[in-house]
């Protein structure tokens, strides 16, 4: 091994969610001086206003540190990983980019749902796990206990594992030579063809689709023509460099080391993360294993509360997809809401995280529609139709089958509520599979269940059965013929769209029931009476009725001040604007929300 | 008379012996030196503004407040003196006065009578002592009883009282035994106002402190129906949503404002609408009088005959002197007004008048009156689109649907 890359550590950390990882991140820059402490801010690799707030990582951001021991400089190369379910394929690929992985967990929680997810993931991608326990500040941390969790559960020793608090800054430095120690330098050849992962990428206004990577063999440098080995288009690189954690020029990039590579490529999605980059000239044979192509599962239809908006609502997505390549979406036009997106996300988590950059980001009013499931639909004349909008599921007739996508959901929990999970699990037509003791306050469940089952507030009935304390994990299984049918909701006779989703026919009536009654609670009254039914087919198998106004506020017009009464009005019909009408009667937006929070269990 | 030299004068005075505990109003009490200083200033603005309106012909004259009736009534008859001296006044001009039953007396009465006033508006707000005491009233029934008697003894005719609906603890009983009451005294015309809770007033903070309870909106609206079945049963007529009279009792200077009539206002916080802007008034005493001298110096400076009959050039200072006080009404803006308080009165909204503006009313919301033709919540006859007497309630939300 040449002496360059014996003096270079690349790791990630990987947590469940809230143990800790953007913290203890921030505290080995501070450790290494990379950033001066007058300029940190809280949680520096997450710079989104939303991942601040949340705690959460959505976009990754890597940072070189220099760190001398025992009287050498090393390069420690920081891959920070989003650390939620919807993004396990980037976490997998930022974990191929390393060599080893800090796991932590939390001294007064142990080894949760995540924490396991996380460190299989990092065991398959054959990297070296360092245990650390956090927290250890917390009165209810229990180290022993954590120590033991890692050992039985994910089966690595931990007696060596550093004991920190990243929070107040304790023994840092024994995390950062636990890396020095632990994690293998890299071992690539820096004389063969060039061979480099993207494990991220976004856009820049300037350099135009920039390429997180980490340098397996080989080099590169300004003017080498590179190709993408997935796409198979070719670039000339017009700058390279390290994070520092801001991005810094470098003259070139060799094996061993993480950087980015910008070759004014224009469009984001030929920056493909898990593709291989080689040099178009001297090329590889062959590419880094790993390669997927990321897949939306939940569809939604996004659209504006003033529908005269939708071109900002395009510019808006169009803007997010630069910098998020997951992001799909397609216009859709709704008979309730107008002009939209059917958008599709990677998961909830996603779909929660894009909505609400829309709103804050781009000051939109959007109204959002009920996340479905991308379905397999089968035609009687021998098609298949990929139906993820209930309203272009083609007639009952001419359905032969209807096949929905399954996960393999895995719920982690105290013993003391697996029946309350497996109860849940059975309402939203799980099917069990197997039941495991991982240690004495641990067990995991592990269901094959639909996925549109689990987007229904799953997770949060989840949460409150089980007092906070189960999480859960899941992954995309296949698809499975079942017995589904469209819900449809009439408004004064008329269907409603934007208010149609597809569910399991043993539900509808369910489902139907407690939508009209919900509808009934926020849909204001009107002028007229307004029935409201839902129905399968045609059949009405759920009906209630909003009474008409019949009394009116009085507001009194003060002498020649009409101005302030017209305001009242203008306020009025702003209100009124924000209204959706279909035929005779107006929905406010809630109506439309209202129904994703419907569930079977509110009566 | 051309409709068009028609217009109204609004005069604002802006003191009260005290504040009611539900008013927002500008007023205040004050000496009698700064209240003949306000009145000097406002004569003084009606002099110098008279003069970009020397082509109207005023139809109606009306003291507002504030109590008007507070201060000495030489100081109205200065006020009415100037203003006719300085602007064409119709004979039959409807000059009105508001009066409160303590600081109006008969000897106050006998000289608003000699100086041409010829219409009263009691603010009676109630005639159950325990809801005036709620509201902070000073005066009681019998002090309001009294002071309609003496109105008609001093020869006052069309004389109107000011009722409010959903006053803490009032009762529907009460209201309609108010209503008998005023109108066996004597009273002509009842305008009969919800009572809104307004941020800064002392009812709001006892609302909030949970020491008095306001009537619901249900209750409100009952006790209006209520008030309003007993005003048929004495032959009144609701000629606007909050407006009761005898038929001929109509107040002219409100129909004006209804029917998009131009107005000018004199005064502190008076509000002025023509040439198509609404001029908000002043807040304050101390820019109120700022913006008269400015006046002077502005009218003083442009040749006389260049100032006249023109308004833009009264735009102009008066913008200059805060803009945020102007609005210039769009077209669609105006549409909007005369919809809304058009249908605000019985006879309802004037297409043809729509017309003129640019709206075809009938074909732009073909649907929506169809709709409430059908339901019979409005009417059309003779040009004029109207609500129903059965759904007047409801004219917000009908409004709202033809906007």
């Amino acid at each position: 091994m040449d002496d360059r890359q014996k003096y270079i550590r690349n790791f990630c950390i990987v947590a469940h969610i809230d143990h800790g990882k953007s913290t203890l991140a921030d505290r080995l820059i501070e450790k290494t001086g990379t950033v001066s402490k007058r300029d940190m801010s809280d949680q520096l690799l997450d710079s989104m206003e939303l991942e601040k707030e949340r705690g959460i990582t959505i976009k990754l951001t890597p940072t070189r540190m220099f760190y001398t021991y025992e009287g050498k400089e090393y390069t420690l190369n920081l891959i920070d990983t989003p650390g939620h379910v919807d993004f396990t394929y980037e976490v997998s690929r930022s974990l191929a980019a390393c060599e080893g992985a800090i796991l932590i967990v939390d001294a007064s929680q142990g080894v949760e749902a995540q924490t396991l997810a996380n460190a299989y993931l990092a065991i398959d991608n054959n990297l070296e796990i360092l245990p650390v326990i956090n927290k250890i500040d917390l009165p209810s941390a229990n180290i022993e206990v954590a120590k033991e969790q890692i050992e039985d559960v994910i089966g690595i020793p931990a007696d060596e594992a550093p004991c920190i608090s990243a929070k107040d800054g304790i023994n840092i430095e024994q995390v950062l030579e636990q890396v020095i120690k632990q994690v293998p330098a890299p071992s690539g050849d820096e004389n063969a063809p060039l061979k480099a992962l993207i494990f991220d990428s976004y856009y820049d206004n300037f350099k135009g689709a920039v390429c997180f990577v980490r340098i397996v063999d080989g080099s590169c440098k300004i003017g080498d023509k590179i190709k993408m080995m997935q796409t198979g288009k070719t670039y000339e690189i017009t700058e390279v460099g390290v994070f520092t954690p801001n991005m810094k020029a470098t003259p070139e990039l060799k094996s061993g080391d993480v950087g980015y590579i910008c070759a004014s490529i224009k469009n984001l999605l030929d920056t493909k993360v898990g593709d291989t980059i080689t040099n178009a000239e001297n090329p590889t044979s062959q590419q880094l294993p790993g390669y997927k192509e990321v897949q939306p599962v939940v569809f939604s239809g996004i659209f504006l509360v003033d529908g005269s908006k939708y071109g900002d609502l395009k510019d808006a997505l169009e803007k997010l997809k630069l910098n998020d390549a997951s992001l799909v979406f397609s216009p859709e036009v709704s008979k309730a809401l107008g002009f939209g997106f059917r958008v599709g996300f990677l998961g909830l988590l996603h779909m929660d995280i894009i909505t609400e950059r829309l709103e804050r980001e781009f000051n939109l009013d959007i109204i959002t529609t009920a996340p479905s499931v991308s379905y397999n639909v089968y035609t009687t004349s021998g098609n298949m139709l990929e139906v993820s909008n209930p309203s272009t599921l083609p007639p009952v007739v001419e359905i032969d089958r209807i096949e929905e996508p399954m996960v393999k959901l895995f719920v982690y929990t105290p013993p003391e509520y697996v029946g309350a999970v497996m109860e849940l699990c059975q309402d939203k037509r799980g099917e069990y599979v197997d039941l495991q003791y991982l240690d004495k306050q641990r067990v995991r469940l592990h269901y094959s269940i639909p996925l549109g089952e689990i987007i229904y507030d799953f997770f949060d009935t989840l949460k409150s059965r089980t007092k906070g304390y189960a999480s859960l994990d899941y992954e995309i299984s296949g698809f499975q013929k079942s017995d589904l049918v469209k819900l449809d909701i009439m408004l004064n006779g008329e269907t409603c769209d934007a208010l149609s989703l597809i569910t399991h026919r043993e539900k509808a009536y369910a489902r139907g029931r407690g939508i009209a009654e919900k509808l009934k609670k926020v849909i204001p009254r009107q002028l007229f009476e307004v029935p409201i039914q839902a129905c399968i087919g045609g059949k009405i198998i759920a009906r209630e009725t909003i009474s008409a106004l019949r009394k009116d506020v009085l507001a009194k017009c003060y002498g020649g001040d009409i101005s302030r009464k017209r305001k009242l009005l203008e306020k009025q019909k702003e209100g009124k604007k924000r209204m959706r009408r279909i035929g005779s009667i107006e929905l406010p937006s809630e109506a439309f929300m209202s129904i994703l929070k419907t569930n079977d269990d509110e009566d | 008379m051309d409709n068009k030299q028609a217009f109204g004068i609004y005069i604002h005075i802006p003191f009260c012996i005290s504040k009611c505990n539900y008013c927002n109003f500008v007023s205040k009490c004050d000496s009698k030196e700064n209240i003949e200083k306000y009145i000097n200033y406002l004569c003084e603005q009606i002099e110098l503004q008279s003069v970009f309106f020397a082509d109207k012909i005023a139809t109606s004259i009306y003291f507002g407040g504030g109590t008007p009736s507070f201060i000495n009534e030489k100081l109205i008859e200065k006020v009415l003196k100037t203003l006719k001296k300085c602007l064409k006044i119709d004979k039959n001009a409807e000059i009105n006065i508001e009066c409160n039953p303590n600081s109006a007396s008969k000897q106050k009465l006998e000289h608003y009578k000699n100086i041409g006033i010829n219409r009263i508006s009691f603010g009676i707000q109630s005639l159950n002592d325990e809801c005036l005491k709620i509201i902070g009233r000073k005066h009681s029934r019998n002090q309001a009883l009294k002071i309609i008697h003496l109105a008609q003894e001093v020869g006052f005719d069309n004389i109107s009282a000011d009722l409010l609906i959903g006053i803490p603890n009032q009762t529907t009983k009460m209201l309609k035994s108010d209503i008998k009451d005023l109108i066996n005294a004597g009273v002509k015309h009842i305008s009969a106002y919800m009572l809104i809770l307004e941020k800064g007033t002392i009812l709001y903070e006892q609302v909030k402190g949970g020491l008095l309870q306001v009537a619901s909106e249900d209750d409100s609206v009952n006790m209006y129906k209520c008030s309003y079945d007993k005003l048929k049963q004495y032959g009144f007529k609701r000629y606007e949503i909050s407006n009761f009279a005898l038929p001929g009792y109509e107040c002219k200077h409100n129909i004006n404002y209804w029917d998009m009539g131009e107005y000018v206002g004199f005064g502190l916080a008076a509000h002025s609408y023509f040439n198509g802007t609404r001029y908000s008034g002043i807040e304050n005493f101390k820019d109120y009088y700022k913006f008269v001298e400015e006046l002077k110096f502005k009218t003083n400076s442009i040749k006389n005959n260049e100032i006249k009959q023109n308004y833009s050039n009264f735009n102009e200072i008066y913008s200059n002197f805060n803009k945020s006080l102007c609005e210039n009404l769009t077209k669609e803006q105006i549409i909007e007004e005369t919809i809304m308080l058009g249908l605000r009165q019985a006879k309802g909204v004037n297409l043809q008048k729509l017309k003129a503006l640019g709206l075809d009313l009938q074909k732009e919301k073909k649907e929506q009156i169809e709709l409430l033709l059908k339901n019979n919540f409005i009417k059309i006859e003779n040009d004029y689109l109207f609500v129903t007497e059965q759904n007047f309630g409801l004219v917000s939300a009908i409004i709202l649907e033809l906007i």
